[in-house]
């Protein structure tokens, strides 16, 4: 929300003028369509966006405050319902805390060392708006104004790198990667076998023999000389440069073998399915492109109010079932299996991730049912 | 009364509008300068009745608190309707620039006062800007947007105070004289003039002063200048006192030059140029119309330096890929519409009713990255490849594209360059003609305007030339 010091407020949605700063796509100095060997000083950092509010009390949950249990009659958890679906505990250690039944998988990396938990980050008179509390978070700043954290960063250390030296997976860029010199390129998944394949220079999908046909023109009208300086020089370069990126990123990724299997055929859903395909998207791209390192990925639906436990089957009142739990899955399933494919690629340890969500519900369950 | 050619006539219906069919263009030419512009800015005489009945059939706002049939994908959609189908362009065009001044979004504001708001800037787009402004800064959305609603006594909120000032009205330097227009102080003296302004919180949802609210002590404003005043000044007093100062009249002009003319410089020339239409506003009562008017009938707008020398806005590309090609938007309806337009356009970095921030978008190269260019070439892809006529979505029928090819290839890819520009485009003239008589293999073949080379390669022939980097310039 731009509104309380605008003065301060540079452009948002990742448009950056040309002028300012052309992406320099990665250029094959490293063959293309071929994994790269394991660096140890590689540092990559993996951000998952819980999107709509993720109920941060019934995810760690604080099974031993009383508090917690007499705000939460009906979707809170007691010790003895903190159990994944094969019965074992998700207590973490002999802390106050278990995860949710629905995140065996990540219980299992806490067990192994791999998985830490941080409580009770926010700031003074957290913002109940969806919208500007993603902008606050996004922003690092409580009037929500300006460009994203990671686009900050950005704009510091990613100038001159390759242009997927940062990626966001998703339906659109989010604001966390919003900056002034760098343009951060989004790709939105295209579902089926290759969800790579909507981030290309399109052409008729009924004449597939005209497509050199159309790549030729394309690149030849794209590639002539305009006035230094003018908007068609502009329009020229970057047009040739989209283009050129997203075929270099498409061919790249072709050289990626999965280390792990991703669950397919919506079990256990949909939404696990989709997300983690998402995070294969990176992993693929991490393991083919040297200087891919910051990567982002959003999974939405948090915000399910009184959806949050159960089905119409149990009169919405099985924990283990319904929205939260169904979200929770995916989230543990897909960062374990995404976890077991980096370990197999050998840079599990050069790889940090993080969950962020605007806010949590309220404790009383009332109020969010 | 100065002729207008064909191109001129293109030029101006691609800035007052969005662009249009060879018909279009040929009756605007036969108008002569001011009678075309006459035809386009008196646009309350065009007949709009077909427009008005799509709209009829196709959305139902009758009920806000329905948010099946009104919310904010259904008042894009409504918008990119009437844009694509009215027969008065600049009306559209004209509250779209309303639009990207008074910048007002959804991330903050909800849909019932943004379809008002858009509703009011229509309607009031063409008068007096006292009015306009008046109107603007009373209406929900804006008292929303700039926490206007928390300005009160005792405990003033400036973010309307500030941005009335440096973004609606006079901006913070004057844009001729270089002189600062308003100080800090004045900042805090104005929004203390606005407190106690609210709206009804139950229907209708209309401007009401919360008197108890109001800081009634005196307030003194551009002291030291010579508009220096100080009395217990009311939010209107404010209001008409900005819209007379010249700054405010330099600053709009800056603004119209800037989205239908061409890039502004800090040149003392282009100076000059604001400064002499700024006294139109100053001399005519304030009247957008007549600003309008003489920007529009102007030999700047006409000049060689006007023509192509902005980067469209992702509204002008897609809206004017369909009116100029004749092409179709169906909108479909609330139980099946397309939101196609609006999607695309939001992919591209514009989405309606959600600019930015309160400076509204970013201009020309702004819009230029290897992200949003890649969605532009794809909105042609989509729009030309789509041969679904029946359902919603964008689409130009074969019928539509054979009726503009000719028999020889040249000739066809001069048609289709004149139909979506008219485009001068050099080279690319020679490489477009390559294409239309090459093979799947690559092979030369004849060139043939039946209907499989329809299909097949003047959609491609569009396809790329919605791709030149001429095609994004307006």
């Amino acid at each position: 929300m731009a509104i309380n010091r605008r003065q301060f407020i540079k452009r948002s949605a990742g448009a950056v003028s040309v002028s300012l700063i052309m992406p320099r796509f990665w250029m094959g100095g490293v063959a293309q369509g071929q994994e790269i060997a394991a660096d140890p000083n590689r540092k990559i950092f993996v951000v998952i966006q819980l999107g709509g509010g993720n109920d941060g009390l019934n995810t760690v949950v604080p099974y031993t405050d009383s508090r917690y249990q007499t705000l939460r009659p009906t979707i809170g958890f007691k010790d003895t319902e903190l159990k994944d679906e094969t019965g074992a505990s998700t207590i973490l250690g002999n802390t106050s805390f278990g995860f949710n039944p629905a995140m065996g998988e990540l219980k299992s990396l806490y067990d192994a060392g791999k998985v830490g938990v941080v409580l009770g980050v926010s700031y003074a008179n957290p913002n109940l708006s969806h919208f500007f509390a993603t902008d606050i978070w996004s922003t690092a700043n409580t009037t929500g104004a300006g460009n994203g954290w990671l686009g900050r960063y950005a704009d510091q250390k990613l100038l001159g790198k390759s242009g997927l030296s940062a990626v966001s997976i998703g339906s659109s860029l989010p604001k966390a990667l919003y900056a002034d010199k760098i343009v951060v390129p989004n790709i939105t998944p295209a579902g089926g076998a290759d969800p790579f394949v909507n981030y290309a220079f399109q052409t008729d999908a009924r004449n597939i023999g005209d497509k050199n046909n159309q790549l030729n023109t394309f690149k030849a009208n794209n590639t002539r000389s305009f006035p230094t300086g003018s908007f068609g020089a502009a329009l020229a370069e970057a047009g040739f440069g989209a283009e050129e990126g997203a075929a270099q990123l498409r061919t790249a990724v072709q050289g990626y073998t999965p280390g792990a299997t991703y669950p397919t055929n919506n079990q256990p859903s949909a939404t696990a399915v989709s997300f983690a395909s998402a995070l294969k998207m990176v992993a693929e791209i991490i393991t083919t492109i040297p200087d891919a390192n910051l990567l982002y990925v959003q999974l939405g639906g948090f915000d399910h109010h009184s959806q949050e436990i159960g089905t119409a089957a149990d009169n919405f009142r099985d924990k283990t079932k319904g929205q939260h739990a169904t979200l929770l899955k995916a989230l543990s399933l897909g960062v374990k299996t995404f976890y077991d494919d980096l370990t197999a690629h050998g840079i599990a340890d050069n790889v940090v991730m993080m969950t962020w969500s605007e806010f949590g519900p309220s404790p009383i369950e009332s109020e969010n049912m | 009364m100065a002729s207008l050619s064909y191109d001129e006539g293109a030029h101006l219906l691609r800035r007052a509008g969005f662009g249009g069919a060879p018909e279009e263009i040929d009756d605007l030419s036969a108008r002569g300068r001011e009678g075309a512009v006459d035809f386009l800015i008196n646009f309350n005489q065009i007949d709009n009745s077909a427009m008005e009945t799509l709209l009829a059939t196709s959305f139902d706002f009758s009920n806000f608190a329905d948010n099946t049939k009104f919310n904010q994908n259904e008042i894009r959609r409504w918008w990119f309707t009437r844009m694509t189908a009215t027969k008065r362009q600049f009306e559209e065009k004209l509250t779209l620039f309303w639009h990207n001044h008074f910048a007002t979004s959804l991330s903050k504001v909800q849909d019932t006062f943004m379809y008002t708001q858009n509703v009011l800037l229509r309607n009031n787009g063409l008068g007096k800007f006292d009015d306009l402004l008046l109107k603007v800064s009373q209406d929900a959305a804006m008292l929303i947007w700039l926490d206007n609603i928390t300005n009160v006594l005792g405990k003033p909120n400036e973010n309307f105070g500030r941005e009335l000032q440096e973004l609606f009205t006079m901006g913070i330097k004057d844009v001729v004289t270089d002189e600062q227009n308003y100080t800090e102080q004045d900042v805090k003296e104005v929004a203390r003039a606005f407190t106690g302004w609210n709206y009804r919180r139950q229907s209708p949802f209309v401007f009401q002063l919360n008197a108890s609210q109001h800081d009634n002590g005196s307030k003194s404003i551009y002291t030291g200048t010579p508009w220096a005043q100080t009395g217990n000044l009311s939010g209107e007093d404010v209001i008409t006192m900005i819209s007379a100062r010249p700054a405010t009249a330099r600053y709009l002009t800056w603004k119209l030059f800037n989205f239908f003319v061409y890039p502004v410089t800090t040149s003392s020339a282009d100076k000059a140029t604001i400064d002499k239409f700024a006294k139109v506003y100053l001399n005519n009562n304030h009247s957008i119309k007549e600003l309008v008017r003489a920007i529009f009938t102007s030999d700047e707008f006409f000049s060689e330096r006007a023509f192509f020398s902005l980067v469209k806005q992702p509204v002008e590309l897609t809206v004017g890929a369909i009116r100029m090609l004749g092409g179709t938007y169906n909108q479909g309806t609330n139980a099946r519409g397309s939101n196609t337009l609006s999607q695309l356009s939001r992919n591209m970095g514009q989405d309606l009713f959600a600019p930015p921030d309160v400076a509204g978008w970013d201009p020309n190269l702004a819009w230029v990255n290897t992200a949003s260019m890649l969605e532009r070439f794809n909105f042609a892809n989509t729009y030309l490849t789509n041969r679904n006529t029946t359902n919603p979505g964008i689409f130009v029928t074969n019928d539509q594209l054979k009726s503009i090819t000719k028999a020889s290839s040249k000739k066809t890819v001069k048609k289709f360059l004149s139909r979506l520009g008219p485009l001068s485009v050099g080279d690319a003239l020679g490489t477009l003609r390559t294409y239309l008589e090459t093979g799947d293999n690559g092979q030369p073949v004849t060139y043939v305007n039946d209907d499989p080379t329809v299909d097949k390669k003047i959609r491609g022939l569009v396809h790329q030339i919605m791709c030149l980097p001429e095609f994004q310039l307006n």
